[in-house]
């Protein structure tokens, strides 16, 4: 009896483990799975997607749901394996009947689900991941973009710079997608808008490389006037660490995409070296909106920090599919999809709407330079200068005739 | 000083310097992964992760006593303590009943342990990056050949890698622990039949090793960013060294890390664009010439 009753309980424990008694979806919920790295250092913006998400679910569920209906969601850990991912998806539209899925910071994995939601019919909204495939080669009517790729932030970057003084680069980053991706975007639309510059060296190291001293010691011994750093994640930490104690940062100025985002600067507090080039598609002190403030203050007082870059894509993803729903005036994935083209909603820092012929997001980037702020006691990015999305933005054409190939 | 230069230039000069230190941490780390590997013959996969805690510790002590010279210096003598301490409750606990069974048990405990220890940072430090600040006293740069500045914290680590390399010397060389380890690594049956308790100078063995692990973490957390995951790119890199120096030999390990740290800083002035291949080419110039590592292997 005994016996039975522990094998019982630990049956009981393997079916919990698989989910089954999470809370039971009914038909009156829309379901959304969310599939996303939460175990290792991705996990530094992943949970700000999730708990951003969540911020947005619960105020609309408050104000009764959407068409009379509450949000609900599942999690899902891919472990920034895209095998892992694609199953979770999988598990996700079979099991727990989820009627959208969300995810992932990992662009092998975006891209594996992408292909899994465009023959199951499912809308699928990318949060995280930064691969200009996803829209591009990869793109199709399924899957939405809700944050920049590395095409968009390379060319943001390009306008930025073309305007500065710099001729003598140096390009150096991870050696992995990402890295050449970001180097690459920034450096071929650099040429185009200012002929004049000059490449005189390019490094790379392995992706989580942590020492950095070697590589710049090495840049600094070449003498350019600007340093393209193409790199992500901790190792954006890491440089600006060896940048700072090597003297780089105050000698050669040099730019990180992500270098001004929260995620980069909190971390290492007053001790983050001044004067660091880098874009960010979100600030929770910039624009200083009322509506922008209320945001960060809600998010604060919900999970006592400040939002990263990431929580805000999670919240407004939560937005655009409760205001898509609105909008289509039925549960239904083609009529959202069809109102999700070309709708424009509130945020934080302003109207932002999703193209129609991509399905992209039109986000403004923002490009600054960190600096110590009374207020923090982290750098912020200041000299902030608005890209606006017209200006950065591949064409609808250009987009489209990626997706023919 | 322009008579050397005319011999070897100065951003030469200047990349043995910064790799050099770069070798005092893979040093730390790997003579520690060395020393567990020749006398207790385990391949611990948890090393990595007993330095990534060295790590995460130093920031907590970093930011209890404010990040001073008190944090660091606090750091450096009570991670390593703490990181024994722990090691020695897994070595009690759970490897102290493997010794008996394969090889291959002992690797997938430690395999499993390194993956818990990774959930248990994340539990008790989160997952958000952490960083501990230079001290005030090693910030800042000098410059050195050729006016190319030089970290001041990586001149400290410069003198810490001999002085550590030293007090191992004579740990191994001039104690009483030393002497029964290294008969024990060689004939472990012998030692027990002379009336020693093996199984004793195991545990000691296992706790120097991660002590160093753990000083190998706190020597580094001011230099990059505390992150989940920093033990894996350590471990893969330790592995290499204890290979190329020879399974279990401490000597080895040193002229291991010494030919990883050169070969990479080197490169990168050689190739930037391909400077990580470099440490991996000079691993297998290193195997083709000698499959068992250069010094002699305890295996």
């Amino acid at each position: 009896m005994r016996k039975a009753f522990y094998v019982s309980m630990c049956f009981m424990f393997i079916l919990g483990l698989f989910g089954l008694f999470s809370p039971a979806f009914s038909a009156d919920t829309i379901k959304v799975g969310i599939v996303d790295t939460y175990s290792g250092p991705a996990t530094t913006y992943t949970q700000d997607v999730l708990d951003g998400f969540v911020l947005a679910v619960n105020k609309i569920n408050a104000k009764g749901g959407v068409l009379g209906k509450k949000i609900e969601y599942a999690t899902r850990d891919e472990k920034f394996k895209p095998d892992i991912g694609l199953a979770m998806a999988k598990e996700l539209v079979m099991k727990e009947k989820v009627d959208i899925l969300v995810g992932t910071i990992n662009s092998g994995t975006a891209l594996a689900v992408s292909d899994f939601a465009r023959k199951e019919k499912i809308p699928f909204f990318v949060t995280y991941a930064k691969s200009e495939k996803i829209i591009g080669e990869a793109g199709h009517r399924y899957v939405f973009n809700m944050n920049e790729n590395t095409e968009m932030a390379g060319r943001a970057a390009a306008v930025a710079l073309a305007k500065k003084p710099f001729v003598k680069y140096w390009i150096c980053g991870d050696d992995y997608e990402y890295g050449h991706a970001i180097a690459d975007a920034v450096w071929n639309n650099l040429q185009k808008l200012n002929p004049k510059v000059q490449l005189i060296g390019k490094s790379w190291w392995k992706l989580g490389e942590a020492d950095f001293t070697p590589y710049i010691t090495q840049i600094m011994g070449a003498k350019p006037d600007f340093i393209i750093v193409a790199t992500g994640g901790s190792s954006m930490v890491n440089f600006q660490k060896a940048a700072k104690a090597t003297g780089l940062s105050q000698k050669i100025p040099f730019y990180q995409h992500t270098a001004t985002e929260l995620g980069t600067l909190l971390s290492q507090g007053k001790e983050a070296p001044e004067g660091v080039y880098g874009t960010s598609h979100y600030l929770f002190y910039f624009p200083e909106s009322p509506a922008n403030k209320a945001f960060a203050e809600e998010f604060m007082k919900t999970y006592k920090r400040y939002p990263k870059s990431s929580a805000f894509v999670g919240y407004m993803t939560a937005q655009f599919i409760a205001e898509g729903f609105k909008k289509a005036g039925k549960i239904d994935n083609e009529a959202l999809i069809k109102a999700l083209e070309g709708l424009k909603l509130d945020s934080p820092i302003g109207p932002l709407s999703i193209r129609a012929c991509d399905h992209q997001l039109e986000l403004p980037t923002y490009f600054g330079v960190t600096k110590k702020d009374p207020k923090y006691d982290f750098l912020v990015s200041g000299n902030n200068q608005i890209v606006s999305p017209n200006d950065y933005m591949p064409t609808c054409e250009e987009v489209l005739k990626l997706r023919k190939k | 000083m322009d008579f050397i230069y005319a011999v070897v230039p100065p951003q030469v000069l200047n990349q043995i310097f910064v790799g050099l230190s770069r070798t005092t941490i893979l040093f730390i780390v790997s003579s520690g992964m060395s020393l567990i590997l020749g006398v207790l013959r385990i391949p611990n996969v948890a090393h990595g992760s007993l330095y990534m805690i060295g790590a995460f510790m130093s920031f907590t002590i970093a930011k209890v006593f404010g990040g001073g010279a008190t944090g660091f210096w606090m750091a450096l003598v009570l991670v390593p303590v703490a990181v024994a301490v722990l090691s020695l409750i897994v070595e009690r606990g759970l490897f102290q009943f493997l010794y008996e069974r394969e090889h291959l048990m002992l690797l997938l405990l430690t395999f499993a342990c390194s993956l818990v220890f990774g959930d248990l940072v994340k539990l008790v430090w989160g997952a958000e990056y952490k960083s501990v600040p230079v001290p005030h006293m090693f910030q800042g740069f000098v410059p050195l050949f050729g006016g190319i500045p030089f970290p001041l914290y990586n001149m400290f680590l410069l003198i810490v890698g001999p002085v550590v390399a030293v007090i191992l010397w004579l740990i191994v060389n001039k104690t009483k622990i030393g002497k029964i380890a290294r008969a024990a690594a060689v004939d472990r049956e012998m030692v027990g039949a002379v009336g020693i308790n093996v199984s004793w100078v195991f545990a000691v063995v296992f706790m120097i090793g991660c002590l160093l692990a753990g000083l190998g973490g706190a020597l580094v957390a001011p230099t990059v960013s505390v992150t989940l995951g920093m033990d894996h790119t350590l471990i893969m890199e330790a592995f290499l060294i204890v290979i190329i120096g020879g399974l279990g030999n401490i000597w080895g390990a040193l002229l291991g890390a010494l030919i990883f740290g050169l070969s990479q800083s080197l490169g990168i002035l050689i190739w930037p664009q391909f400077g990580i291949i470099f440490p991996y080419l000079a691993v297998i110039i290193v195997l083709l010439f000698r499959p068992t590592g250069l010094l002699k292997s305890t295996w």
